[in-house]
């Protein structure tokens, strides 16, 4: 199966950057989520794949093969819209066949398409229905099919779960990874959901203003995000902004109103304006012992298996902490709490040029 | 199959889809804008002409004054009452539900595609006091004023283009928003008028302008109408006007050229300058409806004025629709029948019709389809929003100013033989139902959500593959009935006709000769109006029947 590779890719509409020094490189087979904040060209991403959109400059490379003035129809990557655009006039069946019929494949070997595909995604039962009276997950699965059936070779989906409700949306996670995993098929799946990149890619690639920031393995995107935004995109983080006093095996940071917090070993120079960042899962709080600062409980909120604690802490924009739910009632509104984290768990960024509360802003 | 696929590689290239593009716009421009619009120039290059023959002729003057003021008099005596009549009848026939509502909504649309020719003459003898050689003793006789006859008979086919504007828009109203507000404590009175009607601004516009503009370009009917009025002499409107002066100008004195085209500069001007102001003045002025009376239009939503209201509402379409459309029907009994009657020049002349408007219609839609589709798959773009405005010219331009502008544009406004003059009329009936065709599918196509059409590239169809296999049968029935629309309108067009060949055989003309030219035939044309009104009904009853399926459909 093919890779994919944008090079240098621009697009403006107007005064948007929707592509702008986009590069993204995609493996054979590969599994790969395009995570981002609404707006941040995503799905612009997709079409300058599939050729839907033409780009100002740059290349596009599928299989190696330049395919930058490629028109839509030739270039083997089959899109799955959000809304499935299952034609409405033609029955199940006649839409897995539209691939088929349209290369004009002998009859034997369509019926034994149609065959394989209704097989694959369970609607052997249904193939004479009109999209119309599918639900929403057989309609996803009669896409599906209808992309396999194509030939394609890469298949993009462009928020493909969004649709559907949330229970549905979380089975068919894994459904829709082993599937494509066993056809050994390139995937680029576009998603605003942080869960859903997480559970179902080999390898995240987070996207703003129609750039890449940072593509790698989910646990890597995940604990070693490369810049604030990531960092508070892909699970939520808290930041504290000061210089650094101290280097060694881990880092240690003075912040403006005198407070001394610990980070990971860090590449940055003495002295350094920092942005240090730590998960609110990993930010650890107690009533007493060892800590690097104070905060005041501001409100604790009940979510199952976790308490989600908001805190007042001086010095920053926003002060969260995820701890376990048997801790319920320990805490109160108001309660004085002490804060701090393991230093291997927090990174250091350099300070973003335009001030941190731009850095995380989310269009 | 090979020489199959080798076609469709070839004509799906980027250039070869390039250049046919360039082609319909090419088309667009040189066949339809410009020769609608032509006759402007005349103003520049033949100035002198017009200062002798026209402004300095104070008795053409006073003409032309005249009949621009009647017709501009009628045109809106006509939509202020299509308006207060059709308002409550687009609410009838969207919000209430009853028996026979599907034969009303026929009934409504019949004067739609019916030729004016046939309406002038019925309206007509139904309201006209009518000279000694034509009476019909079953009609009313009442109306001796050419103006109020005129108004009468426009209201009769410009009526169906109200209701159906403003019940268009109702129907996109949720009328969640009136519930709401009767939660609220509104009378229904209130709540319609304060709510609703505000909201109905877009469909006024399109009802007013297409009112209007229908009126003010009616020719056919209006000739009738006024030949079957004793004491109409001298009496004109706009198009009427041009009527009798091409007829001059071809036949006896070609001076009269530069009067015409003085005239249909004038309308043409009017008209579109009208049409910028009420779209400006709709879009600004905010109604006051925001001022609510409770007692009495509580008092007036209960009891008996609900049903008052609907009640006359069926008699004005009854009385000032229906009757007079269908009363030519009672001429089989009352007129003597001709012996000598030219029922093989009446047959040729049905032919004649029924070539233009086949012709027309397939040139309407291999060229406009593809238009339709770049007006509206390009929205963001300049180019086709400039065309898509470009489109309504020809449908408010008077259809007689647009046949004279035309010819002058072709011919230079001379006299030509049959061949021409059938090509010429071609020319003439596309310029102003390709706006048609091209506006039925727009609106279709832009229903369409552009992903399915993208969706099947992705999966590898070309182009034309995934229009014709995926976009095509969702907009099939539009397709169908711009072609219908187109189809009829062409059969019933009286004044382009006359303006670019005085004498086109045509159905419409044919009908016009035997009552204008003595001596009147009156029996044959009664016969050839009942023809052609039967011939349009089973037309209409194939655009209902495509036009419903379309409903169900998506």
């Amino acid at each position: 199966m093919p890779s994919v590779r944008l090079e240098k890719v621009e697009k403006r509409y107007d005064d948007i950057r929707a592509a702008e020094d986009l590069n993204l490189e995609v493996r054979d087979g590969e599994y790969l989520c395009l995570l981002g904040p609404t707006g941040a060209g995503k799905t612009t991403a997709l079409r300058l794949i599939c050729g839907l959109t033409d780009l100002d400059s740059g290349k596009v490379f599928i299989g190696g093969k330049d395919v930058t003035d490629l028109e839509p129809e030739r270039r083997g990557t089959a899109l799955l819209s959000q809304t499935y655009s299952l034609f409405p006039q033609l029955t199940v069946a006649e839409n897995i066949l539209f691939g088929p019929d349209i290369r004009d494949l002998p009859e034997e070997q369509r019926r034994r398409t149609l065959a394989n595909m209704l097989d694959l995604v369970r609607l052997t039962k249904r193939p004479d229905a009109f999209p119309g009276e599918l639900s929403g997950g057989m309609s996803q699965r009669t896409a599906l099919a209808r992309a396999l059936a194509s030939g394609a070779e890469v298949l993009l989906f462009d928020e493909p779960l969004r649709a559907l409700d949330a229970r549905l949306r979380i089975s068919l996670r894994h459904e829709l990874r082993s599937l494509a995993k066993s056809l050994k098929i390139t995937v680029i799946h576009v998603t605003h959901d942080q869960d859903e990149a997480l559970v179902m890619a080999d390898r995240i690639a987070l996207i703003r203003n129609g750039h890449v920031l940072q593509i790698g393995e989910p646990s890597q995107v995940y604990d070693n995000p490369v810049s604030p935004f990531v960092a508070n995109f892909v699970g939520q983080s808290n930041f504290v902004t000061g210089r650094i006093i101290e280097k060694g095996e881990k880092t240690v940071v003075r912040t403006e109103s005198g407070m001394t917090v610990f980070a990971r070993q860090c590449a940055m120079e003495m002295g350094e304006q920092v942005v240090v960042g730590v998960k609110i899962g990993n930010t650890e709080i107690a009533r007493e012992g060892d800590s690097f600062f104070e905060g005041i409980v501001e409100r604790v909120l009940f979510e199952g298996r976790n308490l989600h604690v908001d805190l007042l802490v001086e010095g920053t924009i926003h002060f969260s902490a995820k701890i376990p739910s048997w801790r319920l009632g320990k805490l109160a509104s108001g309660d004085k709490v002490m804060i701090r984290w393991s230093a291997e768990k927090a990174s250091v960024f350099p300070m973003p040029e335009k001030g941190l509360r731009e850095e995380l802003k989310v269009e | 199959m090979a020489r199959l696929e080798r076609v469709l590689e070839f004509i799906s290239r980027r250039s070869i889809r390039k250049g046919w593009l360039a082609l319909v716009i090419l088309f667009f421009l040189s066949f339809v804008i410009i020769p609608t619009i032509f006759v402007l120039t005349y103003a520049f290059t033949n100035w002198n002409a017009i200062d002798s023959v026209v402004l300095n002729d104070p008795v053409k003057m006073s003409m032309i004054t005249n009949a621009i003021i009647n017709s501009f008099e009628i045109a809106g005596f006509v939509t202020l009452i299509d308006f207060l009549a059709g308002l409550p009848m687009a609410w009838i026939m969207v919000r209430k539900k009853f028996r026979g509502k599907q034969l009303v909504d026929t009934l409504i649309d019949m004067p739609l595609v019916v030729p004016t020719a046939a309406l002038g003459f019925s309206a007509a003898l139904f309201w006209g006091i009518t000279p000694g050689d034509i009476v019909n003793p079953l009609g009313l006789g009442v109306v001796s004023s050419p103006l109020l006859l005129l108004i009468l008979l426009h209201i009769v086919f410009s009526y169906p283009y109200m209701v159906r504007s403003l019940s268009a828009i109702l129907e996109q109203i949720d009328q969640n928003y009136e519930t709401a507000g009767r939660t609220l404590g509104a009378s229904p009175l209130t709540a319609a008028r304060t709510i609703t009607l505000p909201l109905f601004r877009a469909g006024l516009v399109t009802g007013i302008i297409l009112c209007l503009a229908r009126s003010l370009s009616e020719t056919g009917g209006t000739v009738i109408a006024l030949a079957t009025l004793s004491g109409s002499g001298g009496y004109n409107t706009g198009p009427t006007l041009i009527d009798g002066w091409k007829k001059i100008a071809q036949n006896t004195d070609p001076n009269y050229n530069a009067a015409l085209a003085f005239v249909s500069i004038l309308l043409i001007i009017i008209a579109l300058v009208l049409m910028i102001i009420i779209r400006l003045v709709m879009k600004r002025v905010h109604l006051p409806m925001g001022k609510v009376w409770p007692r009495p239009e509580k008092l007036l939503s209960r009891g008996f004025f609900p049903k008052l209201k609907d009640s006359s509402t069926m008699v004005f379409l009854a009385v000032a629709v229906l009757l007079p459309s269908f009363f030519i029907f009672t001429c089989v009994f009352v007129f003597n029948p001709t012996s000598n009657g030219n029922w093989s020049g009446f047959g040729d002349s049905i032919i004649y019709s029924f070539i233009v408007a086949g012709v027309v219609t397939c040139v309407d839609l291999v060229l406009g389809v593809p238009l339709a589709l770049y007006i509206a798959r390009g929205r963001s773009k300049r180019l086709p929003e400039v065309i898509d405005t470009l489109v309504n010219i020809p449908l408010i331009v008077p259809t007689a100013a647009l046949g004279y502008s035309l010819s002058l544009f072709w011919v230079g406004g001379n006299a030509v033989n049959s061949d021409i003059g059938l090509l010429l009329v071609i020319l003439a009936h596309i310029a102003f139902t390709y706006p048609l065709v091209v506006r039925n599918v727009t609106g279709a196509v832009e229903e369409v959500d552009p992903a399915f059409e993208e969706t099947a590239r992705t999966l590898g169809a070309k182009p034309i593959q995934a229009f014709r296999r995926v976009l095509l049968p969702m907009i099939k029935s539009s397709i169908l009935a711009g072609a219908i629309m187109a189809f009829t309108r062409s059969l019933g067009e009286t004044g382009a006709t006359r303006a670019v060949v005085s004498n086109a055989n045509t159905a419409p003309n044919f009908i016009v000769t035997l009552i204008t030219k003595a001596p009147k035939d009156l029996y044959s044309a009664a016969m050839a109006c009942i023809i052609l009104i039967a011939i349009s009904y089973v037309l209409m009853l194939g655009l209902r029947y495509f036009t419903r399926r379309r409903k169900g459909a998506i």
